[in-house]
């Protein structure tokens, strides 16, 4: 066990992107148990990119990511299954198995991490659903849940191994604002276990008024402002503010085809 | 009645073996005193521990014994916080009907499917019957599936009936050549071809080929919705999807089994004139004198029902996947599967009463 103050994710200077093209240009941030992050941005400011540079799916050109204090690209092999065991990801889309039930998408993970009875491992699996609220439906295939009832049969496979950092992709994205709530009271309730650093990728205002601790914003792939959310919020960037405000920026805005035919060519 | 409670002690460390261990203590007391575990040992246990501990108390009250907790330490509360109590409640069953019941049920099931076969296939001749206009079917989609379904299988088609041909003239041969009718390798080959090989070769070609791509394509299509909203923006699936498909099927395999009649016919003459020493010319005329025209009729006929069997069965496969990507793979295994068999069966019914006609 790491000690209780050392960040769960530190995110150092990371420079990454496909090709040749850099999509995240030194980012830094970190994380620590008990506390949501929230990491903010338009489209294309670079989250997913983060995300699968933290999760492993992408090296980073420069930088490192470190999982509680193990840095995740320099690892290899079983070493990096190890490092990679302390985090949960919750998929925008669930990306739940749809060939298994949901009790079996959850077990999985046990059964295949861990050296367990499969009975223990069912039990841990109901646990989980039991405690995303979804214990009467693990005998369900997931094409039975409804949108909402899908991100959490996600969210307790995410938590099944009992990770140090629990990653969302948009979590509340595509769910009636109702169910988008009660995700993220799911989410502040998990963070009151105080085991677990949150890292929330979004972009709904909503969310990130009730959940976040921190924020980070993103725009074009450099960190714009970043640490306590009222303090964010004053940024005096007008990207921010027009985050924050829910307006277009000057230069988006105005330039329509009708102007663009009535002007001399 | 109720006794008196009996007290266990909980192991520090919850080991799968301390687990059975409690587990059978807890199993031993009698039914009527309640089991009380003292979890004081239990602080900060592993989530796998709490795992165990957990299916001991749901073991335990299975079997009719009153197990409760006691002394549950901050530690191993935190673990259980905000975990819904329905998790040890008994799980409702699913209801399942039996005998009658799932006779019924399975009879409900296979007239609902009937019902929907026939209004696929009526819908799609409605289409079919007016083919011109803006209401007729969607010759571009047509033609371009009459590419993927027929030009594109020829090769399989010819190479296959052409390797057919060879192994029936080879085979025949080796019995013919006793009766020192060696030429007869001819009617062999060009009867059994045209009357029942080419059909059923290019039958099982193409429900591999295009009936399992059709059932994917659809099946993809209504998990991701497009049926939907191709319904919704009033834009019939059976106008746009079904019959281009059925329409091109109905084209390409009469052609393809004609090529494959050709490409069997030449493997037959090409072994006869090789390696059995025939006269090419006497193959050939002892081919026109023996295949009638009815023999390869009938075979037309054959592969124009094998056609609507392959196209109705992808299709309805398709449009009626449930559950998801699983859903897809099941269709497009289904879908073969099941034109291969009606296939064969319908070759069987139609050599019958070709047979009993004549």
């Amino acid at each position: 066990m790491s000690a209780p103050d050392e960040p769960v994710l530190d995110v150092q200077h990371v420079v990454a992107g496909y090709g040749d093209r850099p999509v995240l240009d030194d980012v830094s941030f970190s994380v620590r148990r008990g506390e949501i992050v929230v990491v903010l941005g338009g489209s294309g400011s670079g989250k997913s990119t983060l995300l699968r540079c933290i999760v492993g799916l992408l090296a980073p050109w420069k930088g490192r990511v470190l999982i509680v204090g193990r840095d995740v690209h320099a690892a290899h092999g079983r070493e990096r299954e190890a490092i990679l065991r302390n985090v949960g990801m919750s998929f925008q889309s669930a990306a739940l198995l749809n060939s298994m039930t949901v009790l079996e998408n959850v077990a999985l993970p046990i059964l295949e991490h861990c050296n367990v009875d499969p009975r223990t491992a069912a039990m841990l699996a109901r646990m989980r659903l039991a405690r995303v609220g979804l214990a009467r439906d693990g005998d369900k295939m997931p094409s039975e849940l409804s949108g909402g009832m899908r991100k959490r049969a996600g969210l307790a496979r995410a938590m099944a191994l009992d990770p140090s950092l629990l990653l969302f992709d948009e979590p509340s994205a595509g769910l009636d604002p109702i169910t988008g709530r009660e995700l993220d009271d799911l989410i502040l309730d998990l963070k009151k276990e105080g085991t677990m650093g949150i890292v929330v990728v979004t972009h709904e205002l909503g969310s990130i008024n009730t959940i976040a601790d921190r924020a980070v914003m993103l725009a074009d792939g450099r960190v714009l402002a970043s640490g306590p959310l009222e303090e964010v919020r004053a940024h005096p960037d007008p990207r921010v503010q027009a985050f924050f405000n829910r307006q277009t920026l000057a230069e988006h805005a105005g330039a329509d085809l009708v102007t663009a035919l009535e002007r001399p060519a | 009645m109720h006794g008196q409670p009996v007290e266990l002690q909980a192991p520090p460390e919850l080991s799968e073996q301390t687990a059975n261990a409690l587990l059978s203590d807890v199993l031993r007391q009698e039914r009527a005193r309640p089991v009380v575990v003292d979890c004081r040992s239990l602080d900060d246990p592993p989530v796998i521990a709490v795992a165990r501990l957990l299916r001991v108390i749901e073991d335990g009250r299975r079997a009719g014994r009153d197990v409760r907790l006691a002394q549950v330490p901050p530690g191993l509360r935190r673990r259980l916080a905000g975990i819904d109590a329905d998790l040890l409640a008994p799980a409702d069953a699913p209801k399942r009907p039996r005998g009658f019941a799932a006779l019924g049920a399975w009879a409900l099931d296979a007239a609902e499917a009937g019902r929907r076969i026939v209004q696929l296939i009526g819908d799609t001749l409605r289409v079919l019957a007016r083919p011109f206009g803006q209401s007729g079917v969607k010759w571009d989609r047509t033609i371009e599936q009459m590419t993927l379904i027929g030009v594109r299988g020829t090769p399989i088609v010819v190479f296959i009936s052409f390797l057919v041909g060879v192994v029936l003239a080879l085979n025949g041969a080796q019995q013919l050549r006793n009766f020192g009718a060696s030429i007869y390798i001819a009617n062999l080959v060009a009867i059994s071809m045209s009357r029942e090989m080419a059909p059923l070769i290019t039958a099982i070609v193409v429900a591999g080929r295009s009936g399992s791509a059709i059932a994917a394509e659809l099946g993809t299509m209504v998990v991701s919705e497009e049926i939907d909203a191709m319904q919704t923006m009033a834009l019939s699936p059976e106008r746009f999807l079904v019959a281009p498909r059925i329409l091109a099927l109905l084209c390409m395999m009469p052609l393809l089994t004609v090529a494959s009649n050709a490409a069997g016919i030449f493997g037959g003459w090409l072994i006869a004139v090789t390696s059995l020493g025939l006269p090419s010319q006497g193959y050939i005329s002892q081919t026109v004198q023996w295949l009638y025209v009815s023999d390869v009729l009938s075979g037309l006929v054959k592969s124009v029902v094998f056609a609507l069997i392959i196209g109705f069965v992808g299709v309805y496969r398709g449009l009626n996947v449930r559950g998801g990507p699983a859903g897809v793979g099941l269709a497009t295994t289904a879908s073969v599967v099941t034109s291969i068999l009606l296939c064969i069966v319908a070759t069987a019914v139609i050599t019958a009463i070709l047979y009993a006609a004549t």
